[in-house]
């Protein structure tokens, strides 16, 4: 079947007038919609727009208030999430639900049934066999009988989309499959996904990530605030109408426009308080020098897996360095323990702030005072932390950083990622760091939380810090960013200040290196 | 409606007005998951009294408390290495090497008590200091290192006392009879093994929820990495911590050898399951189910009364063991009950 209009394809799964409603929220209103046989639809909106209930709606893990479903013109009705399974719905999730210890094979067949022989034990060699055809079909080189926590990322991902096609699903769910892939492992995505539509399958693609979804789509449903705000073919769609419908807002800034109108220009003439003098380390960082003045906001860019992460970690000091100086102030800052370069002032805010940025199980206020608790104490020689003085630190933070929490008590682990991350910037201020290293700060966070870290990396520097901010979304560094470094295969590799600075600058030095 | 869900401002405002939110109507799953503990628990003393007054005489209270103590001190020292995330097994092992080899000490060799006690107190930290390498450093689990220098201290144990039971009552100074039974003091007349248990669980309690090292002993148990990169010293802190288990376990030596008069073999597997029963309890106990102090004192009192009362009412070992745990799954049914539904 050739790819035809949406409007041409019969409905392979309706949604009417679905509604669901949370104790104080409402979180889907109404929604209705439509989707056809073979079509990559893309599914966007703000964290907390409704999408994740929707979906969870549509994989019977939740049930409607009210409306119903359709699939393929009959009515469907779903109890339990098995039920949308022998339909034909396959969900991958974001974090991946497979099994690590058991091998590829097991994971595509499970809940499938594994084959058996005399009626009891595994077939091994048919297991095998049947979950090699879905790979198969993904043009990828996996072992089935690999464990799957061996596998990348990537590779797991696929083989959740594996087992997906291997219940033979009309339709696949990929709730923001690019995370934590390197952009070739994307591009591959991609061809699968193509592929997919191509064989007349329909594949809803969420993600916060707007490239991807102009690169991949042919259309876009938009949610706000629980509604279906917008639903249109992509190509009748730009970067600024797109972030407009899941904003609300009028106009939504380029990145260039954002640059110009906040006016970011060169670096400040001001004193270097961040040198790092060729730096490598054994986790694949070549020779990196770089200095951060006070009041400057550096920007580290590069693809996926051009070692960004690894360049900062090995500055700060969370993994070994094994040749180079770093100097903060002037003075040379040992790798032997993080805490060495935090009393020195610098503080590194990990790209993953759930297993490393905060303690989830802490409160708000545990976590913004966890790296400065020796100035929070009831007498100042006695190690115990006044709560008083604890609570009047993390109100002010909260305060400033505009941290959504019913109180400075609330668990982190209860925030929405946005406000987990402002913790985590929280938690460094009170430190009192004049070097701040940003690890992807935007991951995950929707439209307006991203603005928010923008203004607060503005303001940082505005009050004389050095901020390094590392991402892999290029119009956020232009956006922001005085300097650009640009990094391929752990060495820096490119270099662009002030009004040098521009997406297509960046990209052209990434892409001329191959 | 609709309206005007779409007109509000973005999150910083609209999310952020603090004392929102209506009244919470009372919600009884929820309040039977967060004191699940306490009601079994006080159900159990409800009951216990009605069958038999003598369950809650002063005189029962105070000999219960007794025995518990060596009990509550070692559940004491685990909760310190739980809450860091960490198992220790060989607690049990390290308490009963050194009350054998306290005893033999004391009564075989004639030394003096406060001797033998200081050669106890240093072979429990260097055992807790090898484990805290192990686990630490070397970073090996936790689980199966302890597992594994346990059945190393069963058999010093066993090296030092023949597999025997080492009594002298005869022996034994009254001053180090007096750590065990001692004289009541004479207003609460508690034992001394209670107020040193009680001294201690201050002591922990404090060092846990009110000092900057209880607090990253928490974070390290909430996120090591997360810790680590806030500047904390994790691999000295988890040291540490089986190095505290290690020295709590010779106290509570000392208190049970002090109390019996003898050192029994294999004495610390009987009290290893009660101690992670007790710590377990108390972290169901806690409404965010962490490991702590208060809550580890309430579980081991919880075990206790079970078992005095039942006994008073004169069942034997195995109701006992039944009904010991029947009550753990209890407790933990109905703190699991609610929980699932949040």
């Amino acid at each position: 079947m050739t790819a035809s209009a949406p409007e041409m394809s019969a409905p392979l799964l309706e949604v009417s007038g679905v509604t669901k409603r949370y104790p104080g929220v409402l979180a889907v209103d109404n929604v209705t919609l439509s989707l056809g046989a073979g079509e990559i639809v893309g599914l966007v909106g703000k964290n907390g727009a409704g999408k994740s209930t929707l979906i969870k709606i549509i994989a019977g893990a939740e049930r409607a208030d009210e409306g119903h479903l359709s699939l393929n013109g009959e009515p469907l009705d779903l109890h339990r999430p098995h039920d949308a399974t022998v339909a034909g719905l396959a969900f991958v999730h974001q974090d991946l639900q497979d099994v690590g210890d058991l091998s590829v094979a097991e994971n595509v067949r499970m809940g499938l049934g594994y084959p058996r022989k005399l009626g009891l034990f595994v077939d091994w060699a048919e297991l095998r066999r049947r979950a090699a055809e879905p790979i198969a079909r993904l043009e990828v080189d996996i072992d089935p009988r690999q464990p799957v926590g061996e596998l990348s990322v990537a590779q797991q991902r696929l083989v959740m989309i594996a087992r997906g096609l291997g219940q033979q699903a009309q339709l696949l769910v990929l709730d923001e499959p690019s995370a934590s892939l390197t952009d070739e492992e994307i591009e591959h995505l991609f061809a699968v996904v193509r592929r997919l539509r191509d064989d007349g399958i329909t594949v809803v693609y969420v993600s916060h990530r707007l490239e991807e979804i102009f690169e991949l789509t042919e259309r876009v449903i938009v949610m706000r605030n629980g509604e279906l705000v917008a639903d249109e073919p992509t190509s009748s769609l730009d970067r600024g109408s797109l972030i407009s419908h899941i904003t609300g807002h009028e106009h939504a800034q380029t990145s260039a426009e954002r640059r110009a109108s906040r006016g970011v220009g060169g670096r400040p003439d001001t004193e270097a308080v961040l040198e790092v003098d060729g730096v490598s380390a054994d986790t694949g960082v070549h020779d990196c020098s770089f200095d951060v003045r006070k009041g400057e906001i550096l920007g580290v860019g590069g693809l996926m897996g051009s070692g960004r992460t690894e360049l900062v970690r090995a500055v700060f000091g969370a993994d070994h360095r094994r040749e180079g100086q770093v100097r903060i102030h002037g003075v040379e800052i040992s790798d032997n323990h993080p805490s060495e370069s935090m009393s020195a002032g610098m503080a590194l805010l990990p790209e993953d702030r759930k297993t490393q940025g905060n303690i989830m199980d802490f409160s708000v206020r545990n976590n913004i005072t966890l790296a400065s608790l020796d100035r929070h104490r009831v007498r100042p020689k006695t190690p115990m932390p006044s709560p008083r003085s604890e609570k009047q630190a993390a109100d002010g933070r909260i305060d400033r950083l505009s941290i959504a929490t019913p109180s400075d008590r609330q668990l982190v682990r209860l925030l929405s990622g946005g406000n987990q991350q402002k913790v985590v910037i929280a938690k460094w201020l009170e430190q009192g760091a004049d070097v701040l290293i940003f690890d992807e700060p935007t991951i995950g966070v929707d439209v307006d939380g991203k603005e928010e870290i923008y203004d607060i990396m503005e303001e940082l520097a505005a009050e004389g810090k050095a901020v390094v901010f590392i991402s892999s979304e290029f119009s956020e560094l232009v956006g922001v960013c005085h300097r650009v470094l640009v990094l391929h295969e752990g060495r820096i590799v490119g270099e662009l200040e002030g009004d040098a600075v521009s997406e297509p600058a960046i990209i052209e030095i990434c892409y001329s290196q191959h | 409606m609709a309206d005007t869900n779409t007109a509000s401002a973005p999150p910083p405002e609209s999310a952020r007005s603090r004392s929102s939110g209506s009244k919470p109507r009372f919600d009884l799953l929820s309040f039977i998951s967060t004191y699940g503990v306490f009601i079994t628990l006080v159900a159990c003393l409800i009951i216990f009294t009605v069958l038999d007054s003598r369950f809650i005489e002063i005189d029962n209270v105070r000999t219960q408390l007794g025995l518990a103590a060596p009990l509550l001190m070692l559940s004491l020292g685990l909760t310190v290495v739980l809450a860091m995330g960490d198992f220790d097994l060989s607690i049990a092992g390290t308490l009963s090497a050194c009350a054998a080899a306290i005893v033999v000490l004391i009564v075989n060799h004639d030394w003096p008590w406060g001797l033998a006690v200081l050669v106890g107190v240093a072979f429990g930290i260097t055992i807790g200091a090898i484990n805290g390498l192990l686990v630490s450093y070397v970073e090996m689990p936790s689980f199966i290192t302890t597992l594994a220098t346990f059945l190393i201290l069963l058999g010093v144990e066993y090296m030092i006392s023949d597999g025997r039971n080492i009594t002298g009552a005869a022996d034994m100074p009254d001053l180090y009879r007096d750590l065990g039974v001692g004289k009541p003091e004479p207003l609460t007349e508690f034992t001394s093994p209670v107020w040193i248990a009680a001294g201690l669980a201050i002591i922990l309690w404090l060092m846990m929820s009110k000092t900057e090292l209880g607090r990253y002993m928490y974070a390290i148990g909430g996120n090591p990495e997360a810790a680590r990169l806030s500047g904390i010293n994790v691999k000295a802190l988890r040291a540490l911590g089986f190095v505290v288990v290690g020295f709590v376990a010779v106290i509570a030596a000392v208190s049970q050898t002090a109390r019996t008069a003898s050192s029994i073999p294999r004495v610390g597997i009987s009290l290893l399951l009660s101690a992670y029963a007790a710590a377990f309890l108390g972290a169901a106990a806690s409404r965010q189910g962490l490991f702590n102090v208060p809550g580890t004192v309430l579980g081991v009192i919880f075990l206790q009364a079970v078992q005095s009362g039942l006994t008073i009412l004169g069942y034997d070992r195995d109701i006992l063991d039944i009904s010991r745990g029947s009550i753990l799954v209890l407790a933990m049914l109905l703190t699991a009950l609610g929980a699932k539904r949040r």
